[in-house]
């Protein structure tokens, strides 16, 4: 097995916050005498990436997944534990990590607005040291990898959201980085566009053999692109393999959600499945996969049911559920 | 290391590039720049004529050599505009939209990027109006300076402004702790007013706060004496020590900042 | 009278200042440290005070140093309660399409920006109150305590001269609707607000064609006025007064027609 070109082991970060009440009594008392609060963000973390693999972090909001990306890019600085990238530290933020690495935030971008994206571009060879000639070649390829062509001229505050994440990976993706930090990068991207990120990212790391460590709340993006999933959830490590390990772990059940013609006491669903919600005419259960056909025609027999739709939960409910059980 | 300097030197001109084209869709500018910069400069003389008083003298100084003073004071606020404000006063937008991440990941010094980052066109009518009245009294100053006495004043100019430099690069970095107090910048360039007349028209108090608190001195007067001949050894060399204590001075404290910063966001 | 949800306009108009100057007061609260520094900027008439004091064009003028230092004081007073920045505001607000929402409230939107700038001067006072003792400290021959009289007088002159420049402000921020850079305007028309209105320079020390030149213009009043009647000086008050009232009485109007023509513009443009 070769080397690992990321390495993370007993990785932790924790933020010291000011307790500060509000009001005017509480402003006095922050200033004569401070209360902080230690909120552990993300708690000893331990796995390793190989060179090519295209991994993913997920769990909900707040799970601590950009925090971890952060430490990884070097750009905050570990409370315990030890974190090697390219086999370099990367909070050391040395020019030979920063050439090999880059960082895109679906959130932020790092593109100039008032201007076409070709002059951020044209900034970002000269940074990166790439020949102008080889700089245009480059930006060539990568324009028709991502379908971009005279949007590339146009001012980046008139691109469509769409366009302007194809901008920035783009702009990302310049200096031929080996490792590819992504932070929700299809957020806020319509279903096409998230679609075309997606098919490009996996096209792009077949043809570099680039590592792609890739955040995301929206499930999509990691069942399309990560072979890898790394389920983070209250700062802890919960889930280190592959998808498909995962989804059978997290998702025997299917969401059913009912709309029926008259209104039945919350009793009559109990035994069909793990009730949700219950509100008038509207039912959600959740019921075990191997039981969802049985189960299914038995309330269609038993209840006269105006709609009927079966879902995957969102995976929200899915990783609370997970530990709601285990809880 | 000699291609690191190519590189750093490409990518200057990257940024400069980039930056008049966001700025020179705005032609108006340059004609409300021009005016402004013509009218501060009248009222200037106006005042200045108006505190000389029938003796022509301020604080010692003839009028020429006042003139001298202003010079380099309309030069540094041009180089101000030109470089200072819109870089350094940017630093704060980078903390409060997270953009400084991406800042902190490219292969170029962090500082490098945040301090040359912008270059304003805007600023350059103040350059040169500078310029244009340092040589006007010069050329009516009579005495002639030699070549070694014009490196000199060159040297403590470039001193001056290296100061200046380190004085908004010391406020604007403050944002990385504090954001609310981003217009402290603002406050320096109201209060740097004080460098338009040599610093002996000032009472004692106030020329010692002049040196050692806010060192205006060393911005306008010790570079006007150098370029009227008049250079003391003494001043010289405390204006290159503190041009070269300030730079070291941003340095540490930007890795400090970083620290922080590294450390503290999430 | 339209009388609005039972209550007279009168009593209308004092729930509607009173709602907005306390909102706009705790939201000023919040900008503190700004508006302190905002305040610490405004050093600009004790720093001419100290280049003035001993100066040759002082005695020529004949104007003695205590004189001097009272005049200054008091335009250093005048100049933190009468500054104006709505067109730094203003000119967001119009670009950004936050007027929008403002102007499909009962309410003139102005009322809005001239409650936030009271406000700010409410928030200001400490500060102030902070910089004038730091300067008695060190020098305390410049305390001096104006009668209740000028005192009163004084601050509606200061309050009058904010009106003016607030007046005049607008004039340049209506331009907002027709221009992206009417703030650079504004730039401009602090040239001669520095100069003229006697912040840097009283206005004996000038030449008389020059004086009689800015006494045309509305700046004295914005400064030179109220500050000599705070620092007890002879001045003619009715007189200046009827002046200050007679340059809003030219600029009011002047605002309200392109403010109706700038929201005309404004609406058809697709706010």
């Amino acid at each position: 097995m070769s080397q690992p070109i990321v390495h993370a082991e007993g990785l932790s970060k924790s933020f010291r916050v000011a307790d500060k009440q509000p009001g005017l009594a509480g402003t006095m008392r922050h200033l004569l005498r401070r209360s902080y609060r230690e909120v552990e963000a993300v708690r000893d973390l331990r796995f390793a990436i190989q060179p090519g693999e295209i991994v993913g972090f997920l769990g909900p909001n707040g799970a601590g997944k950009t925090t971890t990306l952060k430490m990884l890019s070097g750009l905050i600085h570990p409370s315990a534990g030890r974190v090697e990238v390219a086999g370099c530290l990367p909070q050391r933020r040395q020019e030979r990590f920063l050439q090999q690495i880059t960082l895109v935030m679906g959130n932020r971008q790092q593109l100039i607005w008032d201007l076409p994206p070709l002059d951020s571009l044209r900034v970002n060879a000269a940074v990166y040291g790439i020949d102008p000639t080889e700089a245009k070649r480059r930006i060539h390829e990568l324009a028709e990898m991502l379908e971009l062509g005279e949007e590339l001229q146009r001012p980046v505050r008139k691109l469509s959201l769409g366009q302007r994440m194809k901008a920035e990976l783009l702009a990302a993706l310049l200096h031929q980085p080996s490792v590819l930090f992504l932070d929700e990068p299809t957020l806020g991207l319509d279903v096409n566009a998230q679609a075309r990120v997606r098919d490009f990212l996996a096209d792009y790391n077949r043809r570099t053999g680039a590592t792609v460590l890739l955040t995301s709340h929206y499930m999509g993006d990691i069942t399309a692109l990560c072979e890898r999933v790394l389920l983070i959830h209250q700062g802890r490590l919960f889930h280190d393999g592959s998808l498909d390990a995962l989804t059978s772990r997290l998702a025997p059940c299917r969401e059913v959600r009912l709309e029926l013609r008259q209104v039945h006491p919350r009793e009559a669903f109990e035994g069909f499945g793990t009730i949700e919600v219950h509100q008038g005419h509207q039912v959600r259960l959740v019921i075990p996969r191997e039981q969802l056909t049985q189960q299914v025609g038995l309330l269609l027999s038993r209840f006269e049911v105006v709609d009927l739709e079966v879902s995957d939960p969102p995976i929200e409910e899915l990783i609370g559920g997970l530990f709601r059980q285990q809880g | 290391m000699a291609q690191r300097l190519r590189r750093y030197g490409r990518t200057l001109l990257s940024f400069w590039a980039t930056s008049l084209e966001a700025e020179l869709e705005y032609q108006l500018n340059l004609v409300i720049e021009l005016l402004a910069v013509l009218g501060n400069l009248a009222g200037s003389l106006f005042v200045l004529v108006l505190l000389a008083g029938p003796s022509g003298q301020l604080g010692g100084w003839s009028w020429n050599s006042a003139l001298v003073v202003l010079g380099i004071y309309t030069l540094l606020d041009g180089f101000t505009s030109c470089v200072l404000q819109p870089n350094l006063s940017k630093i704060v937008s980078h903390v409060q939209n997270g953009t400084l991440d991406f800042v902190l990941l490219k292969p170029i010094d962090s500082q490098f990027w945040l301090s040359t980052r912008s270059f304003s066109p805007w600023g350059l009518p103040g350059v040169i109006a500078g310029l244009a009245l340092i040589g006007w009294a010069l050329v009516h100053n009579g005495e002639a300076l030699s070549a070694g006495g014009m490196a000199l004043a060159v040297a403590l100019l470039v001193a001056g402004g290296l100061i200046l430099y380190s004085l908004w690069f010391l406020l604007a970095g403050l944002s990385i702790w504090f954001v609310k107090v981003w217009n402290a910048t603002e406050v320096l360039r109201y209060t740097l007013v004080a460098g338009r007349y040599p610093i002996s028209a000032y009472p004692p108090a106030l020329r010692l706060v002049f040196t050692l608190v806010l060192p205006v001195a060393f911005l306008t007067t010790v570079p006007a004496e150098a370029l009227l001949g008049r250079a003391s050894a003494a001043w010289a060399l405390g204006s290159l020590a503190a041009a070269a204590i300030s730079l070291v001075g941003t340095r540490l404290f930007w890795q400090f900042a970083l620290r922080h910063y590294t450390s503290a966001s999430s | 009278m339209a009388h609005r949800n039972g209550l007279k306009p009168v009593q209308r108009a004092l729930r509607i200042a009173a709602a907005l100057l306390s909102s706009q007061y705790a939201y000023m609260l919040e900008y503190r440290a700004e508006i302190a520094l905002w305040a610490l900027s405004g050093v600009l008439p004790l720093i001419m005070l100290a280049v003035w004091q001993g100066s040759a064009g002082a005695a020529a003028a004949g104007l003695n140093p205590q004189g001097l230092g009272r005049y200054f004081l008091a335009a250093f007073v005048v100049r933190q309660f009468s500054v104006v920045w709505l067109i730094h505001v203003f000119e967001e607000d119009a670009l950004q399409g936050k007027l929008s929402p403002q102007l499909l409230q009962p309410l003139q939107p102005l009322w809005r920006y001239l409650a936030a700038h009271v406000a700010e001067q409410a928030t200001r006072v400490p500060f102030v109150a902070l910089m004038l003792a730091a300067v008695l400290v060190l020098k305390p021959g410049l305390l001096w305590l104006p009668s209740a009289g000028q005192l009163l007088l004084g601050i509606v002159a200061i309050q009058a001269a904010f009106v003016l420049r607030f007046l005049l402000q607008t004039l340049v921020a209506m331009l907002c609707f027709w221009s992206e850079r009417a703030a650079a305007l504004d730039r401009l028309l602090l040239i001669p607000y520095l100069f003229l209105s006697g912040l840097v320079a009283p206005l004996e020390s000038f030449p008389p064609a020059v004086r009689r030149l800015a006494e045309c213009t509305p700046f004295p009043a914005m400064v030179s006025f109220p500050a000599k009647l705070l620092a007890g000086e002879s001045v003619d008050v009715a007189g200046g007064f009827l002046n200050l009232a007679l340059w809003c009485a030219v600029l009011f109007p002047l605002s309200r027609l392109l403010w109706q023509a700038g929201v005309r513009r404004y609406s058809a443009m697709g706010a």
